[in-house]
């Protein structure tokens, strides 16, 4: 078994009774790599991870982490990973301390310096009963107790939710240690900009149906985007409507509105022979973007 | 300091336990207290002897005689209330240690730890054992201290004796909420499997005395185990006592692989 592949599924799948939740997923995450699970809410990304934890088990397929079968080696795989749960439910009758310090004693010990550190980055008031704590707060307890005992592998469901913009950061900043220590990280979101923030490769999953799974740069470089350019005077509509991957182009006197596929760079290069007043670019929806591959995936299929 | 899943639970329980276990002492206090009143009024037993057979049975075997301490304590205490508020705090326990925990969410969270499924079982499973036994040692305690300081002729360790046999039978249905909550993760299914069996049950002891067809088949209701010995005053029956453990444990054994076996909800 090679040695750096951390999550490996084969055609994974799982039904709800009836009902699909995931169907064949195939997946392959690399030591050392920040991998980006995709996918609008429903898509299947919380059934992958919680059949890698082995809370539900598959319906068909398997998954290994760390070459370990998920389900026979559970307690073996959970001593190495950190997990953030998507829909954070802690015992809100304990003060932050204590329920960090239960979590550690069932992890047999824990380096409590450590976690006083994290907790003074993210500024978390751990005297106090979780009773109280604001959603952002309970998960920012929730990313102290998947990063606690510094593990080799972390699943993180939807980390961000509820955090300010400036614990974001943070969380960022944290993720990009990780990854610099060698240890793998797994996230799923429904943010793209996000994924493309932190993310080396992102797989996409869509109706449980793991759609594509691709570097950043290559999904950037197919990527859809609205934009929006006004001028300081009326310009031309022919002087744009030549250039790669511009399409529905619009001209109404000072403006310009057109549809970008991958770079900007060539739209940019025309709009700088006129006085430019203002760039408003639209980052593309998750749907613009499923539509995309969706798209591509039928015309392969035929 | 909350070492293991053990600790942890009791501490959860430890509100609900300090109220069930002051409930339960208040109870057997004033019972004794009123026993004196109670012993004198002697016409209870004429009008006791005049029931029908069918009658006395429902009312268990210690009946007999309603102005003695063992009579009195049989029908006040043992024959209903007692083992119907530990039937209810076990079968409530029972329900929500598994199940409840799932829908609050969070035996997930408790499960990402490097704890095997068996083990939640088992430690959540000792805690109802333990908490079932501290409230019949509290239980037993206070009518103990009253009746000896009453000087109320009767033996503390048949009362003792007795407590065991309700908190075994109790057991026997937290049992059954257990697995019915390892079964299927939802604290109303627990509650109503465990608590309609109860009702069954009993009424099939009950029922069973007077009810020719049914005698033969009394043996299958718990309640028989508990209620058939007399134990107040012939003293402890082992083997029934063994039967309900025994059913007891049947029924953990069988909630381990359901356990293990299943999807978490949440």
């Amino acid at each position: 078994m090679n040695n750096d592949v951390i999550i490996n599924t084969t055609k994974l799948t799982k039904y709800y009774g009836k009902q699909l939740g995931i169907e064949e997923v195939d997946l392959v995450v690399q030591r050392g790599e920040v991998f980006g699970y995709l996918g609008p809410n429903g898509a299947g990304k919380t059934t992958t991870i919680r059949i890698l934890l082995d809370f539900i088990r598959p319906s068909g397929g398997s998954a290994a982490i760390f070459g370990l079968d998920a389900r026979q080696s559970s307690v073996a795989i959970h001593r190495r990973v950190g997990y953030l749960n998507g829909e954070l439910e802690l015992y809100n009758d304990m003060t932050g301390e204590d329920l960090l310090r239960y979590l550690g004693n069932l992890r047999g010990g824990l380096d409590w310096k450590y976690v006083q550190e994290l907790a003074a980055r993210f500024q978390c008031d751990l005297p106090r009963r979780i009773q109280g704590l604001s959603l952002g707060n309970k998960q920012k307890l929730g990313l102290l107790q998947a990063f606690m005992h510094k593990p080799e592998l972390l699943i993180l469901d939807e980390p961000t939710n509820g955090l300010d913009p400036l614990m974001q950061h943070e969380f960022y900043d944290l993720l990009t240690e990780t990854k610099k220590e060698g240890r793998t990280v797994f996230l799923s979101s429904h943010i793209l900009p996000e994924v493309e923030k932190v993310c080396d490769r992102v797989g996409i999953i869509r109706q449980g149906k793991l759609i594509t799974v691709e570097t950043i740069e290559s999904l950037k470089s197919h990527s859809i985007r609205q934009l929006e350019i006004h001028f300081a005077a009326p310009v031309p509509k022919e002087k744009f409507v030549n250039i790669p991957g511009v399409r529905d182009i619009v001209v109404q006197d000072k403006s310009l509105t057109c549809t970008v596929i991958g770079s900007l760079d060539a739209l940019v290069k025309a709009s700088s022979r006129f006085e430019v007043v203002n760039i408003i670019s639209h980052e593309p929806s998750l749907e613009d973007i499923f539509m995309t591959f969706y798209s591509e995936g039928k015309n392969n299929a035929e | 300091m909350l070492n293991n899943i053990f600790l942890k639970t009791l501490r959860d329980q430890r509100r609900s336990l300090l109220m069930w276990g002051a409930y339960l002492v208040i109870l057997g206090v004033i019972m004794a207290l009123f026993y004196p009143t109670i012993s004198k009024m002697t016409a209870f037993n004429q009008y006791l002897a005049q029931l029908p057979e069918g009658m006395k049975e429902m009312f268990g075997p210690g009946i007999a005689d309603y102005t003695s301490p063992a009579g009195y304590f049989s029908s006040e205490l043992f024959s209903f209330m007692v083992p119907l508020l530990l039937l209810v705090f076990g079968i409530g326990f029972g329900a929500n240690t598994i199940a409840g925990e799932e829908e609050k969410g969070t035996l997930g969270f408790l499960l990402t730890n490097p704890v095997p499924r068996w083990r939640v079982v088992a430690d959540k499973f000792a805690v109802l054992v333990v908490s079932m036994s501290a409230l019949g040692f509290l239980f037993w305690a206070g009518l103990a201290i009253s009746v000896s300081a009453m000087s109320i002729s009767i033996s503390t360790l048949k009362l003792a004796e007795a407590t065991l046999g309700a908190c075994a039978l109790a057991l026997v249905f937290a049992a059954v909420a257990f697995l019915a909550g390892c079964i299927k993760g939802s604290k109303g299914i627990s509650m109503g499997v465990a608590g309609g069996l109860a009702v069954l049950t009993y009424l099939l002891y009950t029922l069973g005395g007077m009810v020719t067809g049914l005698k033969n088949y009394r043996f299958l209701s718990p309640f028989y185990h508990y209620m058939e010995p007399d134990t107040l005053n012939k003293g402890l029956s082992p083997v029934h006592v063994l039967v309900l453990l025994g059913l007891m444990v049947i029924l953990l054994a069988f909630s381990i692989p359901a356990f293990i076996r299943r999807d978490i909800a949440k």
